[in-house]
């Protein structure tokens, strides 16, 4: 199969996602500065909107790692999860309107180029509660948009996806040096709220906790000897919903563990979770017309082989599964891409799991 | 070194690299981004902006990745890797 790269894969569900991104933003600046004008009548538009839009970048972040493991733990979120790339150029765009006018407002003036004087107006490089803040944004702003600029599907094929999910797990660097960044500054600024300094705990902890919980939901159970040649019991049956999978971590990436409708009754059959296109995730796909289908650009691969149907050459490396006693058995050692593994027939006492 | 003279050196760096990569983006989204990847050859001029801040950022890889002519890497992850290995001790 093959797809043109085209600037913005848009539909009308996307549509409706970025306009309402768009919207989010404009409502929460207009009542950030609103409030702020409101209440505190000594700091000037300029300085609310460089507030605004950092603390609208910040939320944004939270938003963006949250929508990983909350997907995770329920397939409802996974909408949230088909766009995340926007929310991500969304964030870094809003932070650098607040870099940007943090450094024309406080380091435009002077003799020093602008960007020298972030790194060196505060040299307080020695100090924990005096650090200059600003240098952290400033790395932080640089990752972003390291972030923002590659996240086009092109640079998936072009860096490989080791090289760029390598690249884009750096956003919890830039997720650190930015609390570093709020906390610190508001630190050297006392009479800014202690309130900020609360959400940001409570930020933190939320997203820290999420995905904890996510990845041991998703911890691989310890292979049971028992079972026979190292099967790991993986789940109930009915814990797949029909068509659809549910993903699970074996042999250091994500297999996609499927029940679908199939001639004579339901089956079972697993794959590696990764597709061939452009790495989309496969267990978020589902079923259709007897071949698992990539939700992000369609591509098929029939389950039990894990190979694109004729006349196309695409092929995953595929999982040998059993049911016993309801429970689905999977063995975690991938069979090379397109390797027949027989499906495990539900109603029958097992399937045969040996690639053939 | 005074921290204003470091950081001037730093950010001289910064800007040299960035405006190498600024001179080189154009070239490249016009002409090699469809030697290196086939699936951009005939991409619209939408694709090509949208890449660009990228390639002024990493222009090096994307640089010796041209001059080398070599097509998008092949998929590698976790799993391929293992099958592959496994294959590899099945043959041996
Ligand atoms: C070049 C980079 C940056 C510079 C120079 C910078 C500068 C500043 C300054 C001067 C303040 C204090 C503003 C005030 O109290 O009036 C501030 C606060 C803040 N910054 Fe940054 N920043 C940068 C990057 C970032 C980034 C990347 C983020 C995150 C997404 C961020 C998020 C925030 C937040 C949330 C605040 C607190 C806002 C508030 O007090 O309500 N900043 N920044
Ligand atoms: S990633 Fe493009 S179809 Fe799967």
């Amino acid at each position: 199969m093959s797809a043109e790269y085209q600037a913005v894969l848009w539909n009308r569900n996307k549509k409706l996602y970025d306009l309402t991104i768009a919207a989010g933003v404009v409502v929460f600046l207009g009542l950030f500065v609103g409030i702020g004008v409101a209440t505190r009548t000594q700091a000037t538009i300029e300085t609310l909107l460089i507030r605004g839009f950092g603390a609208g970048a910040l939320l944004l972040l939270h938003v963006v790692l949250a929508i990983g493991p909350l997907c995770r733990l329920d397939p409802r979120f996974l909408p949230l999860l088909y766009n995340r790339r926007h929310l991500g150029v969304c964030t870094f765009l809003l932070a650098l309107a607040h870099g940007g006018f943090s450094i024309l407002q406080f380091h435009g003036l002077g003799v020093l180029n602008p960007l020298v004087s972030v790194l060196a107006s505060n040299g307080n490089y020695d100090s924990l509660s005096q650090f200059p803040f600003q240098a952290l944004g400033l790395l932080a702003l640089v990752i972003l948009f390291l972030l923002a600029a590659t996240s086009h599907d092109f640079w998936l094929a072009n860096l490989t996806a080791p090289v760029w999910k390598s690249l884009h797990m750096v956003v919890y660097v830039a997720y650190g040096l930015i609390l570093a960044h709020v906390a610190l500054g508001s630190l050297q600024a006392p009479e800014r709220p202690t309130a900020l300094a609360v959400l940001l705990g409570i930020g933190f902890a939320g997203i820290a906790s999420l995905h904890l919980v996510a990845g041991w939901r998703e911890r691989a159970p310890a292979p049971d000897a028992a079972a026979g040649h190292s099967a790991v019991d993986v789940c109930a049956v009915s814990d797949i919903p029909l068509d659809r999978a549910r993903i699970f971590l074996l042999a250091d990436e994500r297999v996609a563990v499927f029940r679908y409708r199939a001639e004579g009754g339901e089956r079972i059959a697993a794959v590696s979770n990764v597709c061939q296109h452009q790495n989309g995730p496969l267990g978020e796909g589902r079923v259709v017309d007897g071949c698992i289908t990539c939700p992000w650009h369609g591509y098929q691969y029939r389950p039990e082989d894990g190979c694109s149907p004729p006349p196309f050459t695409e092929t995953i490396p595929t999982f040998s599964v059993r049911v016993e006693r309801d429970r689905v058995l999977v063995d975690p050692r991938p069979n090379p891409p397109g390797t027949h593994a027989e499906p495990a027939r539900l109603g029958t006492a097992s399937g045969a799991g040996e690639p053939s | 070194m005074s921290i204003v003279r470091a950081a001037e050196v730093v950010v001289l760096l910064c800007t040299v690299y960035i405006a190498l990569g600024l001179a080189f983006a154009p070239f490249f989204v016009w002409r090699g981004v469809g030697r290196i990847d086939p699936a951009a050859r005939s991409a619209g001029f939408g694709f090509r902006l949208i890449i660009l801040p990228g390639v002024a950022a990493l222009w090096p890889v994307l640089l010796r990745r041209w001059l080398a002519g070599r097509r998008p890497p092949s998929e590698r992850n976790a799993h391929r890797d293992a099958a592959a290995s496994r294959a590899g001790q099945a043959s041996a």
